[in-house]
């Protein structure tokens, strides 16, 4: 029943002059460090998950709120409506799109500046990292109104890119153009939190290691796919998963830049979702949100597979 | 499943670092030029970066006027400190920034100490539901928030929290991110760190406190960061959990005196979100320097 | 009044937990509402929740209550329009409501079961008629018309008079004519910017025309929708006239302040506003710019008709000083203390009386929003509004973006309404 990983029983001296009896209750400890979060966790959490999710199985309305227990059991009833519903399937379509885009893309940026200020540059490393990291702090609210002056057809971007011999489109308003537009409007603003992430995971690659490596003659590309990468994996991991659960959730630029438009091209499946809960079908609308909760797990699971460990 | 030892990748890494030596030497020392190079790709990325904020801050010194006259102008046509003595002034920004100071740090230090707790035990000790934990500890970050927004609220409201401080934090005291975050990084230690520890008879809770924690200063800075931030610009818990003005916090106090039913004063909201961001900066730049403390040591004693 | 969601809205969306719903709101009040104010003065607190500008200068007109009610006294706090729709759900929800609440006109049938019935001996009878059907659900009324606003045209009148119309048409042809004129005689790049249905509430803002036509929303007993109708198809093919004939952008600026901004260049110099944007207008293009300011009624076919929105008091069945709300509502619908409110903050007083004096008589551009007021509608008291509002928005956007034709459009849409009903 009990494992314990400390050194066996026998070798274990109470030297430390603390004198309690350990043995008698060895796997107390990990319930004390654990505790705390379960409580919070079970209690501001769990009960409310198990509700909204029985709620998924019955025609819950917003008129039901004074009287819950008048909702009818409707078993499956709400996961058919959710997945035959026209705007729905295009939202998962344009979530895809999101994810499958916007995570390869944050990681690579969000790694080259993390690599680059922790191992390319040796000053004012401060400034970039303040620099890069302001966007995720910022209100959305605030920015969309710099985004939109930006994205506008005779704006800045266009502007550049009329520099350089390129027609820009009216972004916001085309249905091919939009989601990338809102796709590089959020890896501005979540890049920095991953960068972060990677620059405390980047820590953890011994500075000897890369001097030894330069000194055998190894070029800074071969240095950082053979040395740092490996290293980097968990944190790697880490970070892509909280990234696509962040991602397939997406919600926020598309709710304040185009309303989901033109044409439902940047509807996600939380813009869905929000909308259903504003007719007040809750029932529907909490069906979709644990469609989406698993995708997000199965998200993670291949996530976790591939990006495991190989040792 | 996933943790990598640094001393076997490490291992790993150096094997593969010698077959893969070319023969053609490199200087081994960079060069400054590559650094300059560096330098000026970053340089030019963060002016690109940094416009929509630039755009921002000299929008909050224009008059409501001068941005509904003239939307696509960078500069203000009539400068004006108008928004901000409103915010000070009338509107007694204050105190909103003490409510949500206060939050802040309480949640910060909850999930600082929680967090490493849960993170640590599911990293390095063994005991029966440690999968069962860890699988809850990431089904909670997958859930879609929306879904559990009012139980929550209805379970605050029947703990009788109602227009307490404690119904703004307790929530979030210690959140699934933060308990996957800490398992991640804890989890790259070298147990034989902590094994000669036990040996030596240290209890959990000396090793937790003497080994552990130094050495996760740049993961526990990433979480206060993190923290901060997701506590500072939470909106609609503190707007829906507040029973009272006295209660609110900065996000709510932005919204309330710039949106109007029709109309947005946009000038108010913009030298507002201004506002709003200095204090997390401030935080980051306070923390960020321990991204460059070493995680590991250089040797395992 | 059209809701405005903003983004500040993280989680943006709500559950209500089956069996803690249940807890919470069982055995509160299900007391019988009164059928009278009861005489006398008010007393106790009474707490009042109220949004943006109005929950401020609210405390004003509050402190002479409690002057003539020296027992009373008023709590006000003040919430965000950007989420007070959640938060009223919350409170309903968690049973921690107020016991007065300045409640959105579109929002009334979503928390009406909540309300408490208006007492028969409230007077409401010298009110604007669109604006007590608004705080009507079910046939009952559970609200007290606040303030009103509607939806005129705005239009430039010295661009208008450029292009040779003193006086604007009142016509549907020469409401249409008058934008084109303004596009090749005053040097406009279009002549009105109408909704496309990309905005949320888009369509509403386009139900004036509809309703001028003589189309209605539902039939006469309420329970179906009718939106394949001819009225309703002959509107559309209106509306989309002006963006196929490049009178209306199909992608007009939807940037902070475009409106205003292109209204005040002359590049766009009509469009379809409420009463706030004559101060919007001012500020953005001076005070001198406010004699440029023209406004006409919704063009007339069968009539002209338009939309009515606002806000309404309306006392929570759980409250807990029913009795002192209801007195403090009185007060606040006396003609002259709604004169008072509209010195403080510029909303248009829902008492017809209180229309007799200063500005409100005076000020030719709000003499056109009372004669708007007169003949306002708002859609349906119905939960199911929002979420047909919602497809009616994607098929306008369909129609006028997509190429669909107003047939069309009118068949999608009553399919769409039809699938969601028509629920009370």
């Amino acid at each position: 029943m009990t494992t314990v990983t400390s050194a066996p029983a026998g070798a274990r001296i109470t030297r430390a002059g603390r004198g309690r009896p350990r043995r008698h209750r060895p796997r107390l400890a990990p319930w004390v460090f654990v505790t705390p979060f379960l409580v919070i966790f079970a209690v501001f959490t769990l009960v409310p998950l198990l509700s909204s999710f029985a709620m998924s199985f019955t025609d819950f309305r917003a008129t039901d709120v004074q009287n819950p227990l008048g909702a009818h059991f409707v078993g499956i009833q709400q996961y058919q409506a959710v997945f035959s519903n026209p705007q729905f399937l295009r939202s998962m379509l344009n979530t895809g799109y999101f994810v499958l885009v916007g995570i390869p893309l944050t990681i690579v940026v969000a790694l080259a500046l993390a690599v680059a200020l922790n191992n390319g540059i040796k000053r004012f490393r401060t400034v970039y990292r303040v620099g890069f990291y302001i966007p995720v702090v910022t209100s959305i609210v605030a920015v969309s109104t710099g985004w939109k002056f930006i994205l506008q057809p005779n704006g800045p971007l266009n502007a550049a890119l009329h520099v350089l011999g390129i027609q820009g489109p009216d972004w916001l308003s085309s249905t091919t153009w939009a989601m990338p537009a809102i796709i590089v409007m959020a890896v501005w603003r979540n890049a920095g939190t991953l960068m972060i992430i990677f620059l405390a995971g980047l820590q953890a690659v011994p500075h000897e290691l890369q001097e030894a490596a330069m000194m055998d003659g190894a070029g800074s590309w071969r240095r950082f796919w053979n040395i740092t990468l490996p290293i980097l994996r968990p944190t790697i991991l880490l970070g892509s998963v909280l990234l696509s659960v962040g991602f397939l959730q997406f919600f926020e630029e598309a709710f304040v830049m185009t309303n989901g438009g033109p044409l439902n091209s940047t509807l996600s499946i939380t813009y869905f979702t929000y909308n259903q809960f504003g007719f007040g079908q809750y029932g529907l609308a909490s069906a979709a949100s644990y469609i989406l909760f698993a995708a997000i797990a199965l998200v993670s699971v291949i996530q976790f597979r591939t990006l495991r460990s190989r040792d | 499943m996933l943790d990598t030892e640094p001393a076997t990748a490490t291992a790993s890494a150096k094997t593969a670092v010698r077959q893969g030596v070319t023969t053609r030497r490199r200087r081994g020392r960079r060069l400054p030029f590559s650094q300059l190079l560096v330098h000026a790709v970053l340089a030019v990325c963060l002016v690109l970066t940094l416009l929509p904020l630039v755009w921002m801050v000299l929008s909050s010194f224009k008059t409501q006027g001068d941005i509904l006259s003239d939307p696509t102008a960078w500069l203000p046509a009539h400068f004006t400190f108008g928004n901000y003595a409103q915010w000070f002034g009338p509107l007694n920004i204050g105190q909103y920034f003490t409510n949500t100071l206060v939050v802040a740090a309480v949640t910060v230090a909850g999930n600082l100490v929680f967090c490493s707790m849960a993170g640590y035990a599911l990293a390095k000790m063994e005991f029966r539901g440690r999968g069962l934990v860890f699988t809850l500890v990431l089904i909670t970050l997958m859930i879609p928030g929306v879904v559990t927004f009012i139980p929550m609220f209805v379970t605050v409201s029947k703990l009788g929290l109602l227009n307490t401080y404690a119904s703004l934090f307790l929530p979030f005291l210690a959140t699934p991110l933060g308990v996957f975050l800490m398992r991640q990084f804890i989890g790259s230690i070298p147990d034989s760190l902590l094994d000669a520890a036990r040996l030596d008879g240290a209890g959990e809770a000396r090793i937790f406190t003497k080994i552990i924690v130094p050495l996760c200063k740049a993961p526990l800075a990433t979480l206060a960061i993190l923290t901060f931030l997701s506590s500072w610009n939470n909106f609609l818990w503190p707007l829906v959990a507040a029973q009272g003005q006295n209660t609110y916090t900065l996000p709510v106090a932005l919204s309330l005196f710039s949106v109007g039913q029709s109309a947005t004063n946009y000038a108010l909201l913009l030298a507002g979100a201004t506002l709003v961001i200095l204090p997390v900066v401030a935080v980051f730049i306070a923390l960020q320097r321990y991204f460059t403390q070493s995680l590991v040591g250089t040797g395992i004693k | 009044m059209f809701e405005k969601k903003r983004v500040a809205v993280a989680a943006g969306a709500i559950v209500v937990a089956l069996t803690m719903a249940g807890c919470a709101s069982g055995g509160s009040g299900s007391d019988p509402s009164q059928t009278a104010v009861s005489s006398g003065k008010a007393s106790g607190t009474i707490k009042v929740w109220a949004q943006g500008a109005e929950a401020e200068k609210l405390g004003e007109l509050a402190k002479s209550f409690e002057k003539e009610n020296p027992q009373a006294k008023v709590e006000i706090t003040a919430i965000p329009w950007g989420a007070a729709h959640q938060k009223y759900q919350t409170a309903i929800a968690g049973g921690s409501t107020p016991d007065l609440a300045q409640m959105g006109t579109t929002w009334m049938s979503d928390f009406a079961a909540g309300f408490e019935k208006v007492p028969a001996g409230l007077d409401t009878s010298g009110m604007f008629d669109g604006a007590k059907s608004a705080a009507t659900v079910g046939g009952t009324a559970v609200g007290v018309p606040w303030y009103v606003d509607t939806r005129v045209v705005y239009y430039r009148k010295d661009l208008a008079a450029k292009a040779g119309y003193e006086t604007p048409p009142t016509t549907w042809s020469g409401f249409q004519e008058m934008a084109k004129a303004m596009q090749t005689k005053a040097g406009a790049t279009h002549g009105i910017l109408l909704p496309t249905g990309a905005v949320q509430d888009d369509f509403q803002g386009l139900l004036p025309f509809a309703w001028s036509n003589g189309a209605e929303l539902t039939n006469s007993s309420g329970s179906k929708w009718t939106f394949d109708t001819p009225a309703m198809v002959s509107a559309l093919q209106y509306i989309n006239s002006f963006f196929t004939d490049g009178i209306a952008s199909k992608d007009p600026n939807t940037a902070t302040g475009g409106t205003e901004a292109d209204f005040v260049s002359g590049k766009v110099p009509m469009f379809i506003g409420g009463p706030w944007e004559t101060g919007s207008l001012v500020t953005a293009g001076g005070a001198a710019f406010k004699d440029k300011i023209g406004v006409m009624m919704i063009p007339k076919q069968k009539s002209s008709t338009s939309f009515v929105g606002g806000a309404d008091l309306t006392v929570f069945k759980n409250g807990a000083n029913r009795d002192g709300a209801w007195k403090f509502v009185q007060y606040l619908i006396r003609p002259d203390v709604q004169i008072q409110f509209y010195k403080l903050i510029g909303d248009l007083p829902s008492q017809k009386a209180a229309w007799n004096e200063g500005d409100l008589k005076s000020d030719p551009l709000l003499q056109t929003f009372k004669a708007q007021l007169e003949n306002a509608k708002t859609p349906p008291a119905t939960t199911s509004w929002t979420q047909v509002s919602a497809a009616a928005d994607q098929e306008l956007e369909k129609m006028v973006r997509g190429g669909e034709s107003p047939q069309q459009a009118a068949k999608a849409l009553q399919s769409a309404a039809d699938g969601v009903g028509l629920s009370k």
